[in-house]
């Protein structure tokens, strides 16, 4: 019966990667908030360290604007990474759950627990968003985190969950 | 029938104390309230603070201007504003965290005096964080923006925050330390 059955809990890896970002996410918030001017002035130490990519001409005027702008989209990836890091664990942990508790194929489980393990490395993306940006210039830092690390590691969750949505749906068709 | 699991996935999860549990639902339930009420007394809200700026014109720099301290009195507000939606968003966040997080401690750290530790710091860092921003917001009109972050940053983000960030880093070090273990364990 559905109601007495016991919660199992995801393997430890899952677990563990769960709550490594957890910790990680809640020290950037701490980095966000008391170390605001320190952040501030490395991000456009980098920004002026890598003039070129980010198209600075040597104008004042038109640098200081291109300098904000890099600045704000890496607070902006630090922000982000912050929030995802927060949110996306706790969704983890009770997907992984629901995988280890209801569903009965244990290759099936095990390819689903990977996927979430991966998945929830999908914050980390937004602090290389915040790093490339510095780094390569604002679009290029952008398109690469984005290509190289959101959407695949945003994918794995996406097709972890809509598997374990499938073996829900498939485990309750099967007979008793 | 369920194919036979291994060793790793048949432990069930364990629930935290109740206390715990009670501590981080009424935190989700401040956070609803203070939710609703932003929404339900906004304009009252907005008016005290007005009225408690203005009877404090040397703590905001009011200059008797109008031009100049409507900008002054709009920015605090916008200010006391983002404090009251940051006390929304981290009770809510910090109420799950701090269940999902003691849920962890509890099946997971094997040591009565480590696990008891984290759940302790959990629960007493997460649950009052967030009050830091209720704090902020409602001193704003009295001291003034920064004064008021710079009080509810020592007398609450710091000491209760850094519980929480060293408590999830402490469950980190011993999730690890059961990671390697097991996997140096011969089969």
């Amino acid at each position: 019966m559905i109601l007495s059955r016991r919660v199992t809990r995801p393997p430890l890896v899952v677990v563990f990667v769960a709550v490594l970002l957890l910790a990680l996410g809640a020290s950037a918030g701490a980095v966000m908030g008391k170390l605001r001017p320190e952040t501030e002035r490395y991000a456009r130490a980098r920004v002026a360290a890598n003039a070129p990519a980010h198209g600075l001409t040597g104008s004042a005027e038109y640098d200081d604007e291109v300098i904000a702008r890099a600045v704000f989209s890496a607070e902006a990836g630090l922000s982000f990474f912050h929030t995802h890091a927060q949110g996306l664990p706790p969704i983890v942990l009770l997907a992984g759950t629901l995988v280890a508790t209801c569903v009965p194929w244990r290759r099936c489980r095990g390819i689903l627990q990977t996927l979430l393990a991966a998945g929830a490395l999908f914050p980390l993306g937004y602090l290389v968003y915040a790093l490339a940006v510095l780094e390569v210039g604002r679009d290029a830092g952008v398109a690469l985190a984005e290509r190289w690390v959101l959407t695949p590691l945003g994918s794995l969750v996406i097709v972890a969950l809509l598997g374990l949505v499938t073996a829900l749906a498939r485990g309750r068709s099967r007979p008793a | 029938m369920s194919a036979p699991r291994a060793d790793v996935m048949t432990e069930a999860w364990r629930v935290p104390p109740v206390s715990v549990l009670l501590a981080a639902v009424a935190l989700i339930a401040c956070a609803e309230v203070g939710g609703a009420s932003m929404v339900q007394w906004k304009p009252e809200v907005t008016r005290w603070a007005r009225d408690t700026m203005l009877a404090r014109p040397a703590v905001h720099g009011l200059v008797g201007v109008r031009d100049v301290d409507e900008q002054i009195l709009d920015e605090a507000l916008t200010r006391l504003d983002g404090g009251l939606r940051l006390f929304h968003l981290h009770a809510e966040g910090m109420g799950t965290v701090i269940i999902v997080t003691t849920m962890v401690a509890t099946t997971l750290v094997a040591s009565d005096t480590l696990r008891r530790a984290i759940v302790v710091l959990l629960t007493v860092g997460g649950a009052v964080y967030p009050f830091g921003y209720l704090l902020w917001s409602a001193l704003i009109p009295f001291a003034g923006v920064t004064p008021a972050k710079r009080i509810a940053e020592w007398v609450v983000w710091i000491p209760f925050g850094s519980a929480a960030i060293a408590a999830t880093w402490l469950l980190v070090w011993a999730l690890g330390t059961r990671l390697v273990t097991r996997r140096r364990q011969p089969t």
